[in-house]
């Protein structure tokens, strides 16, 4: 394996052994840290490739670590989350983090969460874009699925591009609604629920059913390849 | 009512009155000492209404006939003029009687009136210091008793209830409602303005009493029902935390001893066997913990006291925690204590397990052991942030937790406190923050008994 490094930050000594051994097993390098400072003066020393970060840690909130990372460094961040620190998630991922996995997890869950997250990187910049049947051209604003032509109005398109930019990451409602519509509209999450549907309705097989747009409950939106899953 | 005493009073007054018509005889003419007599009749009227004074007035004049207008000692009077002045004093007589009479009743009246006021306020003064009306109807009932002059009285609230042998009900009614009956006596009949003037009056106060308890009462509810609310919303997340952290942890290394893609060696496999182990003892402890909050709640987990040198207690409370190498104690022969070991056990466990999160290899945890002539004291103290003086007594509820960061026990600290109580002992914790929280339990020491005496 690569050996990228990747920062575990969490206060139960117990969960970070078991993330340790995990993830050396899996062939990455592993750092680790208890607390919110303890996180980030280790960012600092020794720069990670991704962040494991929880949402909740005694001196501080996984929130702020994630903005404070990303002021400097675009390692994707995934958050250790609870059912009930719903809020708190999505703070985090309007800051910064990429995505996030609810305790407890599965190991192939957040192994393959893992693996993606560093695959995308700093995101796409291709012309054009293929995610399963959809080959989305960005410079020309076309959409086809299946080679039969898909037409979009502007915000539907621009809607698509974002997510297609982003492939496989979770974008909180806050996110697209400003990649889209623009910083004004930060909070009027409904346009974007409408338009979801709309979109659904022109791309997905069966939009009741949804396989690219995938719906994160309460957080965002995510476009996937289905037979990536 | 008798009448005797006012008969001989009466009499008593107009042969006063005639010895004193006799004394002045020499200074007057006889038939203007007449005048004298309106005295008895006057006072007779005052004391014991008009009846008495009519009756007063024609003794008089009989009296003043017959022993002072000639002819003397008859009946009869030889001067026609006397006639007139006779005449003339049993009017005088007997209007003056009338007005002394009228002006008793108005004094009597404007007396009873204020009594009754002064009842009214008193009952509403107390009322309105919230005092319960049950706890007050007693002595309400008993001054009610006296202003309307009967020999018992007894207030109950509420509808109209079934007839009481040998007591007459008075209905207390403020507006539409009936606030409760006033029972009496049935031999002494209230004065029948005094009922309608006072009752009413009695009726509404003690609705508005009533009023006001009710919505207290319900406010109380409603603020115990919010609360409660409160309660199970936090019991709920403080043990889904609780339980998440083992399970995730318990998952983690479960999830990759599986995984077969994943490069272990058995160091590894050691730390992930071991890493389950550990959560699942944190589990366990965890439902012991919360069976012994249910039970210390219900009051059934009586202690059972026995000898134990505290030592002893110690040292078996570290052996069952979790980092012991991080543990500094030094036994010092303290005293014996009478407690139930394994209630105390629990308890000093309990404080070191709160103390081990905030300590290190370099910052260990200390147990200190001091000894006053009432109690043995046990501290334990760590090195972490400590804990500010606002919550040195919230950390002891159930469920509460230090600042909001969602970690700790939620349980540990509330499940000490409860067995230490139980065994007549005392918790509580010092600390200055930035200098480490100090936990102390002080278990009273034992006179100890001859024959283990050192």
């Amino acid at each position: 394996m690569t050996g990228q490094r990747v920062l575990v930050v969490d206060d139960e000594p117990q969960i970070l052994r078991g993330l340790t051994t995990m993830l050396r097993g899996a062939g990455y390098d592993v750092t680790t840290a208890a607390t919110a400072a303890d996180a980030l003066a280790s960012a600092a020393a020794h720069p990670p490739e991704a962040v494991i970060l929880d949402l909740v840690l005694p001196d501080g909130r996984g929130t702020d670590v994630a903005r404070e990372l990303r002021g400097w460094t675009e390692a994707p961040i995934i958050l250790l989350s609870a059912v009930e620190d719903e809020r708190e998630k999505v703070a985090a991922l309007d800051a910064g983090a990429d995505d996030y996995v609810t305790k407890p997890f599965g190991v192939d869950e957040l192994l393959a969460r893992l693996r993606a997250a560093l695959r995308r990187g700093a995101g796409r910049a291709d012309p054009v874009i293929s995610i399963g049947d959809l080959t989305i051209d960005v410079a020309n604003r076309d959409v086809h699925l299946g080679g039969r032509r898909v037409r979009l109005t502007p915000h539907e398109f621009d809607l698509l591009r974002v997510l297609a930019q982003n492939e496989g990451k979770l974008l909180t409602h806050r996110a697209l609604l400003r990649e889209v519509w623009g910083p004004a509209y930060q909070v009027e999450a409904h346009y974007l629920h409408v338009y979801v549907s709309h979109l659904r309705k022109k791309i997905e097989p069966d939009p009741q059913s949804p396989r690219y747009l995938v719906t994160e409950p309460g957080a965002g939106y995510r476009l996937v390849d289905p037979r990536s899953i | 009512m008798n009448r005797i005493v006012p008969l001989l009073a009466t009499a008593g007054a107009v042969a006063g009155a005639s010895v004193l018509v006799y004394a002045l005889r020499p200074l007057a003419p006889d038939v203007s000492l007449g005048v004298i007599y309106v005295l008895p009749v006057m006072g007779v009227a005052i004391a014991y209404g008009v009846p008495y004074a009519i009756g007063a007035a024609v003794a008089s004049m009989l009296v003043f006939n017959f022993l002072f207008l000639p002819p003397l000692y008859s009946f009869t009077l030889e001067d026609s003029e006397n006639w007139v002045a006779l005449a003339v004093y049993l009017g005088t007589g007997i209007v003056v009687s009338e007005l002394a009479a009228r002006a008793k009743r108005r004094a009597v009246t404007a007396e009873q009136r204020q009594r009754e006021a002064r009842l009214l306020a008193e009952i509403s003064t107390y009322l309105l210091e919230g005092r319960r009306l049950e706890d007050e109807l007693d002595w309400i009932a008993e001054r009610t008793a006296e202003i309307l002059d009967v020999h018992e009285a007894e207030i109950v609230l509420g509808k109209a209830r079934e007839p009481k042998a040998h007591r007459a009900p008075y209905p207390l009614v403020a507006g539409a409602t009936q606030v409760g009956t006033l029972y009496t006596d049935e031999r002494s009949e209230p004065q029948l303005d005094v009922q309608q003037r006072f009752l009413p009056a009695l009726a509404s106060l003690l609705a508005v009493a009533a009023e006001r308890e009710r919505l207290a009462r319900e406010a109380l509810e409603a603020e115990a029902l919010r609360r409660s609310d409160a309660v199970k919303t936090a019991i709920l997340r403080a043990v889904s935390h609780d339980l998440r952290s083992p399970l995730t942890a318990i998952a983690t290394a479960a999830g990759t001893l599986r995984n077969k893609q994943l490069a272990l060696d058995e160091g590894d496999r050691g730390d992930l066997l071991e890493t389950i182990e550990l959560e699942t003892r944190r589990l366990s402890r965890l439902v012991a913990n919360l069976l012994d909050m249910s039970r210390l709640e219900a009051g059934a987990a009586p202690p059972e006291p026995e000898l134990w040198p505290v030592d002893d207690l110690i040292r078996q409370a570290i052996d069952d925690v979790d980092g012991q190498d991080r543990v500094q104690f030094a036994p010092n022969d303290a005293p014996p204590v009478r407690v139930d070991a394994a209630q105390i056990e629990r308890v000093l466990a309990n404080l070191l397990e709160n103390a081990l999160k905030f300590s290190t290899p370099q910052a260990p945890v200390q147990v200190r052991v001091t000894t006053t002539r009432a109690e043995v004291i046990v501290r334990v103290v760590d090195q972490g942030p400590g804990i500010p003086s606002a919550e040195l007594e919230r950390i002891f509820d159930a469920f509460y937790r230090h600042g909001s960061d969602g970690s700790g026990a939620g349980l540990g600290l509330a499940i000490a406190r409860g067995f230490a109580e139980a065994n007549g002992a005392r918790l509580w914790a010092e600390s200055r923050p930035g200098q480490g929280a100090t936990f102390a339990l002080a278990l009273p020491a034992v006179s100890t008994p001859v024959g283990i005496a050192a």
